[in-house]
C-alpha cells in the first residue's frame, strides 16, 4: 500500500535511558521519558495522561470527574488526568488497554488548570480528534494552539471497560484487583498476576470484545501525532518511534541531546518495520472491508462512515 | 413646525434598534425614542419548567457581550429561590469572571465609541483601524485588554463567552495554583494597560465635549454642553459586583419595581418628513416612511418608584461615590473610571481565593417555590433576574436587564440635543440591545398581558 505508516521524518527503535522509567514502563518508556523531558525544559507545562484509579483517588484536582465515589471506582479503569512533573507520570505509567477520553480534558486543562502549553497523549483516534479540533476550534477557543506536543501510540483496536472485565476475571480467571500488568504481544493477550500468575488469551478469544468503532478505523500507527510510538517492530523493552511533525522532530532532537533515550537503527532491529507495515496493512484491510460493509447497511443511504 | 426623522438601524453597539426622533425647526429634539426592533426570543418562556441548572445556561445565551451577567444573575437568582448559599471560594470565582468581563466589555465599548471622536488638538476624527500613531497603540491596547479579559473570565468560568464552570451551589471546579498566578499576572499588565486606556479616553472625552462643533457626515452640528442630561435618576445594587435577595441588606427592592407596556410610552403611527442622505451610514429613513414605535419596539419599559432610571457605570458611581457629572460626557468618563479599579478588585478577588477551598455548596436545596432575585452589575448596568424554584423545577423566570432600563431614559435624554448627535447619546450607554429584547409583561395583578408580540 505505501501509506500505512503515514508521514514521518524519522523511524528509530528507542528506550528510555532512565532506569526508573525502564522498572515502570509497558515497552521503552517513550511516552513516559518524553512527557518527563518536555515537563523538565519547559515545552509542556502539563501532560494529559491515563492515570490509575489509585493516583486519580489521591489527586482528584486534577481529573475532571467531581464528586467521585473512589470507592466505587473499579481497578483498571483509567482516569484522564494532569501531571506536572516526572514523578507523576512514573506513578501513572503503562497502558491499561481500555479506553481512556484523554481528549475529554483537554479543554479544561486550558482553562481551570491555567496551561499555555499541553501535552497530550492518545490512540490514533485522539490525534485525530485534536487536529480536528485545531483545525474546527468549535466550542473550544484557544485550545489549538495550547497544545504543544501530541504523542499517538499504536493502536490495533481498544476495549471498552466491560470487555475488560470479562476477559481478565471470566477468560483470565483472576480478579482484576490482583492484576499487575495487561500487555498484547506476540499474538496473544497477556495477563499478569501480582501473585506471579501469568495467563494467555489467543487474540482469537478477544477479537469479539474490541469496540465496534475500532472496526472502521485506518490508522494504526497514529499518523497525526508529532511522534508516534508503541511496541511492534522493535525488541522486548524496546518500542518504535516515528518522529512525524516539525515539533516532533524538534522535541525529539532536544531529548536526543539532552541523552533521555537509547536508539538503534530501526533497520537493525528484529523485526523490524516489516512487522509494522504488516499489521498496519492487516488493520486497514480488514477494517476496509468493514466500511465497505457498512456501505450497505441501513435503509437506502448505508451508515455514516466516519473516517476519510 | 416638528419633523419626524428615523435613524434604523443604529450603529456600532450590539443589537438590533432604532431611532425615532421629533425635531423643531432648529434640528432639536422635542422627543425622541430610542427601541429595541431585535426579535424577541422568549427566553423566560423557555425557562418555565427547566432545572435551575439549564436556565442560567439559556438565560446567558441571550446576548454574547455581558453573557457573564446573565448567567451569574440568573444562577444567583436560583440560589436566592432555594436559599442557597455558596462557599466563599466559588463567590471570589465569581467575582473574578464577572470583573474579567468587565474589563473586555469596557475595551470594546472604547472602540465602538472612538470614531465619534477628534484627536484632541485637530480636527481628525479617530479611526480605530489606521496604521497610524497614536491610534494604532490605542487600538493594540485595547485588543490586549480584550485578550486579558476574556483569558481571565476562560480560566475562572471555563469560557470566556457562555461560562460554563459556574452551577447552582456554586462553582463545578477550583482553579489550579497555576492558573490563579496565570490570572494575577494578567491582572497586573491590564492594571497599568487599563490606566492607560482610561487616561487617553477620558482626555479624548473632555476634548470633544469642550467643542462647540462637530463634525457629522459633513454636517456642522453645534454640540449642546448638556448633550445627553436627563432628570430620571441613577440606580445601581453595587460599587461593582450585585446583590441578592439572600442578602441582609439587599440594594433593590422588588416592591418599586414595575414594567409599563411600549404602546402606553412610545409615540404612534408617523410619517417620515425629514431625511439627510448625508448623515452617516447612508442617510436617514427615505420621506414618506411610516414608523409606529410604539408597535415597532419589542421592549417594556421598566420603572423605579413609577420612573424609567439610569443604570450602568455612571449610576454605580453616583450611588457608592458621590460622582456628579452629568450627560453623555459624565457617562462615558465615568465607565474608564470604572476601569482601574476592575483589576484593583480582581487582584483582591485573587489574593483572597483559595486554591484548594470548597466551591461548591454542602447542601443543595430542591426549592419551595418562593420568589428570590438576584442583581449583577453588568458593564452597562443593573442586571436584575427573577426565579421560583419549586422541586428542582423553575416555575418563573424574568429577566430584567440594563439596556431594557436605559432604553426610556436615554429616549428622555435625547431631548433637547441636535438630532445628528442622537446616536452620539445613545452609545453613551454602551448598549447592548439583544437581551433587552426578551419582553414579558405584567399588569398589576401579574398576569400576562403582552403576548401579542411573542406570538
Amino acid at each position: 500500500m505505501g501509506a500505512e505508516l503515514g508521514k514521518y521524518k524519522l523511524a528509530v527503535s528507542a528506550r528510555s535511558a532512565d532506569k526508573e522509567v525502564q522498572k515502570v514502563a509497558q515497552d521503552g518508556g517513550i511516552v513516559t521519558s518524553l512527557f518527563g523531558f518536555a515537563l523538565e525544559t519547559g515545552i509542556i507545562e502539563g501532560a494529559i495522561v491515563a492515570a490509575s484509579k489509585e493516583w486519580a483517588a489521591k489527586n482528584q484536582d486534577r481529573i475532571l470527574m467531581e464528586n467521585s465515589n473512589f470507592e466505587m471506582a473499579e481497578p483498571w479503569r483509567p482516569y484522564p488526568a494532569i501531571v506536572y512533573n516526572k514523578a507523576e507520570l512514573i506513578a501513572a505509567a503503562g497502558t491499561k488497554y481500555n479506553i481512556s477520553p484523554n481528549v475529554s480534558l483537554i479543554k479544561e486543562a486550558t482553562r481551570s488548570f491555567g496551561l499555555d502549553k499541553v501535552g497530550i497523549v492518545g490512540t490514533p483516534c485522539q490525534m485525530q480528534a485534536i487536529r480536528k479540533l485545531q483545525l474546527y476550534p468549535i466550542g473550544a477557543r484557544d485550545v489549538g494552539a495550547s497544545i504543544a506536543l501530541a504523542v499517538g501510540i499504536f493502536c490495533m483496536e481498544n476495549f471498552p471497560y466491560q470487555s475488560i472485565l470479562q476477559l481478565v476475571e471470566d477468560h483470565a480467571a483472576m480478579k482484576m484487583e490482583s492484576v499487575k500488568k495487561m500487555e498484547i504481544g506476540k499474538g496473544k493477550f497477556w495477563v499478569y498476576g501480582k501473585r506471579g500468575q501469568v495467563v494467555q488469551l489467543p487474540l482469537k478469544v478477544t477479537h469479539k470484545y474490541e469496540q465496534p468503532g475500532c472496526h472502521v478505523c485506518l490508522d494504526y500507527v497514529a499518523n497525526l501525532g508529532d511522534i508516534s510510538t508503541g511496541s511492534v517492530g522493535s525488541p522486548d523493552g524496546w518500542s518504535t518511534v516515528f518522529v512525524r511533525s516539525k515539533i516532533g522532530d524538534d522535541v525529539w532532537a532536544k531529548a536526543m541531546a539532552a541523552g533521555v533515550f537509547e536508539t538503534k537503527a530501526i533497520e537493525s532491529v528484529k523485526p523490524g518495520l516489516e512487522l509494522v507495515t504488516k499489521l498496519a496493512n492487516e488493520k486497514i484491510t480488514k477494517n476496509k472491508a468493514t466500511v465497505e460493509a457498512r456501505k450497505t447497511f441501513g435503509v437506502g443511504k448505508g451508515l455514516r462512515i466516519p473516517y476519510i | 413646525m416638528s419633523k419626524v426623522v428615523e435613524i434604523s438601524p443604529t450603529t456600532r453597539h450590539e443589537g438590533h434598534s432604532k431611532l425615532v426622533l421629533k425635531v423643531n425647526d432648529a434640528g432639536i429634539i422635542e422627543t425622541g425614542n430610542w427601541c429595541s426592533i431585535t426579535p424577541v426570543r422568549g427566553v423566560e418562556k423557555l425557562a418555565v419548567g427547566k432545572t435551575p441548572e439549564q436556565v442560567p445556561k439559556i438565560a446567558s445565551r441571550v446576548c454574547g457581550i455581558c453573557p457573564i451577567a446573565h448567567t451569574l444573575a440568573a444562577t444567583e437568582a436560583m440560589e436566592a429561590s432555594i436559599k442557597c448559599e455558596i462557599p466563599k471560594d466559588a463567590l471570589m470565582l465569581r467575582h473574578i469572571l464577572q470583573l474579567a468581563n468587565r474589563c473586555h466589555s469596557i475595551a470594546l465599548h472604547d472602540i465602538l465609541i472612538l470614531p465619534d471622536f477628534y484627536i484632541p488638538g485637530t480636527e481628525t476624527k479617530i479611526n480605530p483601524f489606521t496604521a497610524e500613531e497614536p491610534v494604532r497603540t490605542v487600538a493594540k491596547r485595547i485588543q490586549r485588554l480584550r485578550e486579558i479579559g476574556q483569558t481571565i473570565g476562560q480560566i475562572a468560568g471555563g469560557d470566556c463567552i457562555h461560562p460554563r464552570n459556574t452551577r447552582v451551589g456554586g462553582m463545578y471546579r477550583n482553579v489550579s495554583e497555576q492558573a490563579k498566578t496565570k490570572m494575577y499576572d494578567l491582572a497586573k499588565e491590564g492594571l497599568t494597560l487599563a490606566h492607560a486606556q482610561a487616561e487617553f479616553m477620558i482626555a479624548v472625552i473632555r476634548s470633544y465635549h469642550k467643542r462647540d462643533f462637530v463634525d457629522v457626515g459633513g454636517m456642522k452640528v453645534a454640540l449642546p454642553k448638556t448633550l445627553g442630561y436627563h432628570d430620571q435618576g441613577y440606580l445601581a445594587t453595587h460599587a461593582f459586583y450585585g446583590s441578592s435577595s439572600q442578602d441582609e441588606c439587599p440594594s433593590w427592592d422588588i416592591s418599586r419595581f414595575k414594567e409599563a407596556r411600549p404602546w402606553d410610552w412610545y409615540m404612534g403611527e408617523m410619517t417620515v418628513d425629514l431625511e439627510e442622505p448625508r448623515y452617516p451610514i447612508g442617510g436617514t429613513t427615505k420621506v414618506g416612511t411610516k414608523v409606529n414605535p410604539q408597535m415597532e419596539a419589542c421592549t417594556g419599559i421598566p420603572m423605579y418608584d413609577g420612573q424609567p432610571v439610569e443604570v450602568g457605570p455612571r449610576a454605580r458611581l453616583v450611588e457608592y461615590k458621590n460622582f456628579d457629572m452629568k450627560g453623555t460626557q459624565g457617562q462615558n468618563i465615568a465607565r474608564e473610571m470604572e476601569y482601574q479599579d476592575c483589576f484593583y478588585e480582581m487582584i483582591d478577588c485573587l489574593d483572597a481565593l483559595n486554591t484548594s477551598g470548597k466551591v461548591v455548596a454542602d447542601y443543595i436545596p430542591n426549592g419551595d417555590g418562593s420568589l428570590g432575585w438576584a442583581s449583577n452589575e453588568a458593564p452597562r448596568g443593573t442586571d436584575v433576574h427573577l426565579a421560583r424554584v419549586k422541586d428542582w423545577k423553575v416555575q418563573y423566570f424574568s429577566m430584567l436587564v440594563p439596556t431594557t432600563w436605559n432604553f426610556a431614559t436615554c429616549s428622555k435624554a435625547l431631548e433637547g440635543a441636535p438630532w445628528q448627535l442622537a446616536e452620539v447619546i445613545m452609545r453613551g450607554y454602551d448598549p447592548c440591545v439583544s437581551c433587552a429584547t426578551h419582553m414579558i409583561v405584567l399588569d398589576e395583578d401579574n398576569k400576562l398581558v403582552a403576548q401579542k408580540l411573542i406570538q
